[in-house]
């Protein structure tokens, strides 16, 4: 547990960029700070390594008043990942992750052995291990500041805006990793973006600050976009909240119907009950955006699943040219123990049909939910907010 | 042409303590000496100065010092203070000379250090001095090198004021060639200087390639 007690920063030049801040981050999440540029997001991130003293106030850790710890020996235990990275340039790639083990003074073996595992647990070719930071792709560097700054196993890891100088397919790749390996690890992180996407997205925890350096909301994510505290942080949240809030509700509490059709379609399944589509009943025209156009080998057969599934072996492009030759329409799955009320809704919208399909963690047909399930769910879920 | 011919034909150039290998060595000797001594000095207030952020202003001044600095008068000044005999006239206006270019190099090598690099090292829970040399130094290695092989290739064109307090090197070529009209002697020691500037740049490529990481160089092969 990190605690923030009145902490005050003020520069020499009389900029006050945290201003009483009192929080508390839990052992164990992931804790984000958001807000605008020159909240003071850094200053504060910044302040628990020592990297910066606070001029009034105190930080403690684990009940320990930082203050009293040796800063190189506080920052050992605390891992660091900044936005440009920061390797050394000189090293090959595993040194720059055995830094903290060598510091420590573990043996050389140990260490580069230790940066070997953690180069794989972080999603990197161990080839890449004798090359020099310059030979890196940006978000190959990035993974190897993570494995970085775990190397010694530190308890507590702090990142600043770790994934926004990448491009954004790579960012929500990096940001995957990151909550694979919380679940893994359950370090106590404390994360800074100025992106509220990402905060809602990676934070157990998510604390908005508003500049001048106050806080001006914490909470969790889906009470965050369910009761922002005031107009700031409502017009920090930004639009969508409703539908943004959604994927915090899980889709198990929503009515599944058995029957592989409803009135006016069906269901047309593979020999493994897996779905290839929606088939209009009563000979009604393909709508022209299905599979009319030929399908390219590889492509996903339904659209993308927000924060959803998709079945584990889509139909190999053969089934799926039968598929546009039936006439079959796009559809969208779900997976009722696994994806969000979001991903149901999605999954719906997908289909001309209107309904999404059911499938379980191996992507066969469950069932079906019609949009009057997602509406009963749906009214369920912006009832009382505490509900 | 011939003259060259004349000098470095001349067999007698070759043996004795007037000859060219004996010249060479005092030579080299002169400006090892004075290069060792300017390192000394120069190499550690540079990266202090680089490291700390204070004390920048001696750099400044000795960047500009150096252009204006009068070696051969320097060399007379020290000549008429402690008297000729000793090789502390030769060796003082050389270090001096050597300095600068040490000091500014080395100085701007550690200050542009990226910030970012400087603030993982510190974050890691590095302290000063590992910062320094462990993240620093090799950095800045590139910079350093610079800065030394121009004060040495400087230190050996220059080290020809030797001559003119009665002191070895290949200066003596040079002067005694331009007293006595002996121009093959003049040309062949000037020749020999120049032969050894190139001498230090190919070690200091060499050397370069030795010392600076190939992650810095850029030289790495990918793989
Ligand atoms: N060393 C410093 N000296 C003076 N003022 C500073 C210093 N560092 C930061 N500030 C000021 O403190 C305020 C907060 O800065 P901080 O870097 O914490 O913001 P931030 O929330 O991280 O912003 P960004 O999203 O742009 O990174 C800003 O107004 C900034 O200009
Ligand atoms: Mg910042």
């Amino acid at each position: 547990m990190i605690t923030f007690e009145g902490v005050t920063k003020r520069f020499g030049d009389g900029t006050v960029a945290v201003d009483n801040l009192n929080l508390q981050v839990p052992t164990g999440a992931v804790t984000v700070f958001v807000g605008p540029s020159g909240c003071g997001k850094t200053t504060s991130l910044r302040m628990i390594n020592r990297m910066i003293d606070p001029t009034e106030g105190r930080i403690l850790l684990d009940g320990e008043d930082i203050r009293k710890i040796d800063p190189p020996a506080l920052r050992r235990g605390i891992g660091y990942v900044i936005q440009a990275a920061g390797l050394f340039p000189h090293r090959k790639i595993v040194d720059n992750v055995a830094t903290v083990p060598y510091l420590l003074g573990w043996d050389k073996k140990k260490a580069r052995a230790r940066a070997m595992e953690l180069m794989e647990r972080v999603g990197l070719d161990t080839k890449l291990a004798e090359r020099y930071p310059f030979q890196l792709s940006g978000g190959q560097q990035q993974r190897v500041g993570v494995a970085r700054a775990l190397a010694a196993d530190p308890p507590v890891l702090l990142m600043d805006e770790p994934f926004s100088a990448v491009d954004p397919v790579v960012r929500t790749s990096l940001q995957d990793e990151l909550l694979r390996l919380q679940a893994e690890l359950q370090k106590t992180i404390v994360f800074v973006t100025h992106d509220i996407d990402e905060a809602i997205k990676l934070g157990d925890t998510v604390a908005v600050m508003r500049v001048g350096g106050r806080l001006a909301q914490i909470d969790d994510p889906p009470t965050l976009l369910a009761e922002p505290a005031d107009d700031f942080v409502e017009g920090f949240l930004g639009k969508d909240r409703g539908i943004r809030r959604l994927s915090f509700v899980p889709a198990g509490g929503l009515a599944v119907r058995s029957e592989q059709g409803i009135p006016g379609w069906s269901v047309v399944l593979d020999d493994d009950r897996r779905p290839l589509g929606w088939r209009a009943e009563g000979g009604r025209p393909s709508e022209g955006n299905g599979y009319d156009s030929p399908a390219k080998e590889g492509d996903p057969l339904e659209g993308p699943v927000l924060n959803g599934t998709r079945p584990e072996r889509p139909p190999a492009g053969e089934a799926r040219t039968r598929a546009a030759a039936a006439g079959l329409q796009p559809f969208g799955t779900v997976d009722l123990n696994k994806d969000s009320l979001r991903a149901a809704l999605d999954a719906a919208l997908l289909a001309p049909s209107g309904c999404a399909i059911a499938v379980d963690g191996e992507g066969r047909f469950t069932g079906i939910v019609t949009r009057e399930a997602l509406d009963a769910a749906l009214a369920r879920a912006t009832g009382p907010a505490d509900g | 042409m011939n003259w060259l011919f004349d000098f470095f034909g001349d067999a007698a150039n070759w043996s004795g303590s007037g000859g060219i290998p004996v010249r060479v060595l005092e030579h080299v000797e002169f400006s090892v000496i004075a290069l060792l001594f300017a390192m000394l000095i120069a190499i550690p207030l540079g990266l202090l100065i680089g490291h700390t952020g204070r004390g920048a202003v001696v750099v400044v001044v000795a960047a500009n010092a150096a252009r204006a600095l009068p070696t051969l008068g320097l060399v007379v000044l020290i000549v008429l203070l402690v008297g000729v005999g000793t090789t502390w006239p030769v060796l003082v206006p050389l270090v001096a000379l050597a300095v600068p270019p040490i000091l500014v190099n080395t100085y701007e090598g550690i200050r542009g250090v990226d910030d970012d690099l400087r603030d993982a090292a510190y974050g890691m829970g590095l302290r000063g001095r590992q910062v320094l040399l462990r993240v620093l130094v090799p950095v800045a290695l590139p910079l350093i090198l610079l800065g030394l092989r121009i004060a040495a290739i400087q230190v050996v064109a220059t080290a020809t004021v030797a001559a003119y307090v009665g002191l070895g090197g290949l200066g003596r070529f040079i002067i005694d060639g331009l007293a006595t009209k002996d121009f093959p002697s003049t040309i062949g020691g000037a020749v020999l200087v120049a032969a050894l500037a190139l001498v230090v740049q190919l070690g200091f490529a060499l050397l370069q390639r030795l010392v600076v990481s190939p992650g810095v160089s850029g030289r790495a092969q990918a793989r």
